[in-house]
């Protein structure tokens, strides 16, 4: 019996399996053990990293390092994703026409309509006019209220309010008349004065209707057709807000521009086509299908596409020390997403979704200097260390350690930078390395739901959501609720918690439990759902899903809560056996590559053993 | 969730207390008062005022929840410092507390604590 540990170098993980191997090549295995990888995969720096997850492995196993007969690392080519956003249409206000903004408490309730005048002005407002009074910054609630109603008793016709501070309903409580209040209006200094304008309020659980309907305006503002069409925008920002303004300035305008994105070319081994970035997602990968397989890729220059590329280049040759225009893009997922931004001149930090594209590019590297990692791994393990065979054969043999599992088998490893497949074919392996896995999903989220944290959004991917319904229960996002002895913290009260096994966080957004686990949802469909369906189709025989027998998912992913079932229920329409690893019947989607290497350690051995041994 | 008139209200009307969050005060400063109601009656939450002898702000926001029928109580101590406490939370854990300059803070959040959205932070207001 000699003892071994196959390890298994990634691209974020190490990981290492323990094994005894009998001179017939029969196996018991005895330990796994994980740890982060040091360095960029396949290069020397990953030695101490290697180091301590064998130790690890030795130590769970109870096994003396000193019997340590030979340990097995595999073929490791780095593959390194890079991605880059940015949004495609810009919403920009000139002029100051609008503000379109929902505080949490507007006061009143309806429509104003009147020509623009600061506070101070009113009292020289004549008799009979219609004003929309703008209360600055310092101006006290009781103050404003009792100019406002000496101002209605001299007969000038307040018809609406914008206001500075959170002060809506304590004004509008103190009128004679009830006129609707918009609040919270940060830069009330940059409304336009003496203007034609508009303020509504909607009541508690509903929406605006005028505002936000085009003609509603038209009609507020005795437009002609041109103007209607001008103005059309601005009703479209306003749609599902319950509180707005809307001011008449002569240039005053909203536009609602598309930027230049740019052309994407991908060259493929045969043909090269191009593609305008704004044309979509589906569009690009269409494109794609059709030139695939992908050689490289090229941004034209001076436009967002061509920065996107260069950056992922410039982070590439980083990494690996390659010169930038030897890298190689080789393979690409572009996915539709949206980015809420502040819109360009607006009064009260109004946001509007942006369309926004995401690309994740993949860069094959050339092949690691294994020969020399070897060596140092050897000097500082005392051992014998093998480089094994292709990682995908590799993972291949560690997934049919899964009970259930025979052969055609695909695998189907989702992990932080890539998504890879393999299949086993007469042969050896088939397999593909494409463009978008964990860390784009992170990127989805964190920009979609404007949070600015990647640490959060990443906790977002990972676990589920509660609400903090009171200080002693929380209602998880399934709709069960958990009971605590101690009071939740009170920036926890009324939010929405990711739950992560380092405790309950808070998500600092006025979005709802729905809204985030959709963004979460949607954003692991769009790239692991696509990107299985993608790496499938590319090694299953023919093309086609159908012919693949079992799939066996592997890789960090898996361990997701929810992609595993997701991946499922796409292939389950072609009728193919597929679920989440469990390799050694232990390990779940993990080891498989570090198993792998050891199964094939201990055939080679055998078949030398029956060699050996034949009788002449 | 509409607010009626705010301020203090004879209890007891009809038999029933009306469901309003309680205020108590030691010579509170007016303005002080004058402003956590304010936050209040913005959120659309009543409050009623009642004057203590002695107590800290913490005591009185305590004591103050376990007479309100809607569990949340304020209490002001005679230098304006501010406490919002719930009736289910331990007596030395208040929900939020603050000095006198955060007077309008708290009355929004004892009126959030009551409708359950997210407190308000002191940088977050304009004033």
């Amino acid at each position: 019996m000699s003892l071994v540990v196959g390890v298994d170098i990634g691209n974020s993980t190490t990981e290492a399996c323990a094994t005894l191997v009998g001179e017939h090549g029969e196996m018991t295995f005895l330990s796994g053990a994980l740890g982060g990888t040091t360095g960029v995969k396949g290069t020397v720096e990953n030695v101490s990293g290697v180091v301590e997850v064998v130790r690890r492995a030795l130590a769970a196993a109870g096994r003396d390092p000193a019997d340590l007969a030979a340990v097995l690392v595999n073929e490791a080519t780095p593959v390194i994703s890079g991605l880059a956003m940015e949004t495609i249409t810009e919403t920009i206000i000139t002029e100051s026409t609008m503000i379109g903004h929902n505080p949490d408490t507007p006061g009143g309730a309806g429509l104003g309509v009147g020509t623009t005048v600061a506070f101070a002005g009113l009292p020289d407002c004549a008799a009979g006019s219609a004003v929309i009074c703008v209360v600055g910054a310092g101006v006290d609630f009781e103050d404003a209220a009792a100019g406002i109603n000496a101002a209605t008793l001299r007969g000038v016709r307040v018809t609406g309010v914008v206001a500075h501070a959170d002060d809506a309903n304590l004004i509008a409580n103190r009128l004679r008349e009830p006129v609707p209040v918009v609040d919270e209006v940060t830069l009330v200094d940059r409304v336009p004065l003496g203007m034609r304008a508009a303020v509504e309020v909607a009541e508690q659980g509903r929406t605006i209707r005028t505002l936000s309907n085009v003609y509603g305006i038209a009609t507020v503002f005795e437009l002609d057709p041109e103007q209607t069409r001008l103005i059309a925008p601005v009703a479209r920002a306003l749609v599902g807000n319950r509180s707005a303004v809307v001011v008449r300035t002569p240039a005053g305008d909203i536009a609602d521009r598309r930027i230049p994105a740019g052309t994407l070319t991908l060259i493929g081994e045969q043909t090269k086509r191009s593609v305008e970035m704004d044309a979509g997602a589906a569009e690009i990968m269409d494109t794609l299908r059709r030139v695939r397989p992908l050689v490289d890729a090229a941004g034209e220059p001076g436009t967002h596409v061509g920065g996107m590329l260069a950056r992922v280049r410039d982070t590439m040759s980083e990494l690996t020390e390659m010169p930038v225009d030897g890298v190689r893009i080789q393979d690409v997922l572009a996915v539709d997403t949206f980015v809420p931004q502040r819109i360009t001149g607006g009064l009260a930090g109004e946001f509007a979704l942006e369309s926004a594209v995401a690309l994740a590019a993949m860069v094959r590297t050339s092949k690691g200097p294994m020969e020399l990692l070897a060596e140092r791994l050897r000097a500082a393990l005392g051992c014998e260390v093998l480089i094994g065979g292709v990682e995908a054969d590799m993972a291949l043999l560690g997934a049919l350690t899964t009970p259930g599992t025979d052969r055609p088998l695909a695998i189907l490893d989702l992990g932080g930078g890539s998504t890879d497949a393999a299949v086993s074919s007469g042969d050896g392996a088939h397999s593909v390395h494409l463009a978008g896995a964990g860390d784009l999903v992170t990127n989805l989220i964190d920009s979609e739901l404007g949070l600015d944290n990647l640490e959060l959004a990443e906790e977002i991917k990972k676990f589920p959501l509660a609400k903090a319904e009171s200080f002693f229960h929380i209602r998880m996002e399934d709709g069960t609720a958990r009971f605590f002895q101690e009071p939740l913290p009170a920036d926890a009260f009324a939010r929405v918690l990711v739950l992560t096994d380092a405790g309950m966080h808070p998500i600092p957004t006025r979005h709802g439990v729905e809204k985030i686990r959709e963004v979460r949802r949607s954003a692991k469909h769009r790239v692991f759902v696509v990107n299985a369906l993608r790496a499938l189709e590319q090694v299953a025989p023919g093309g086609d899903i159908r012919h693949l027998g079992f799939v066996v998912v592997l890789g960090g992913s898996a361990l997701d809560f929810e992609i595993p079932d997701m991946i499922s229920e796409a292939v389950a329409a072609f009728g193919v056996v597929s679920g989440t690893g469990n390799v050694r019947g232990t390990e779940g989607p993990r080891n498989a590559v570090a198993t792998g290497l050891v199964v094939s350690h201990a055939a080679a051995r055998a078949v030398m053993e029956r060699a050996l041994h034949i009788p002449r | 969730m509409r607010c009626t008139s705010p301020g203090d209200r004879p209890a007891g009307r009809a038999g029933r207390i009306p469901p309003a969050v309680v205020l108590l005060h030691r010579h509170g400063d007016p303005r002080v008062l004058r402003e956590i109601l304010a936050g209040l009656e913005e959120e659309g939450v009543p409050c009623r005022t009642e004057e203590a002898a002695d107590g800290g702000a913490r005591e009185l926001a305590f004591a103050a929840a376990q007479v309100s029928s809607l569990g949340v109580g304020v209490g002001v101590d005679a230098m304006g410092n501010t406490c919002v406490h719930h009736a289910k939370l331990p007596r030395d854990a208040p929900a939020a507390a603050g000095p006198a300059g955060s007077a309008r803070v708290m009355g929004h959040n004892a009126a959030r604590l009551v409708v359950r959205i997210p407190f308000k932070r002191q940088e977050d207001s304009h004033a």
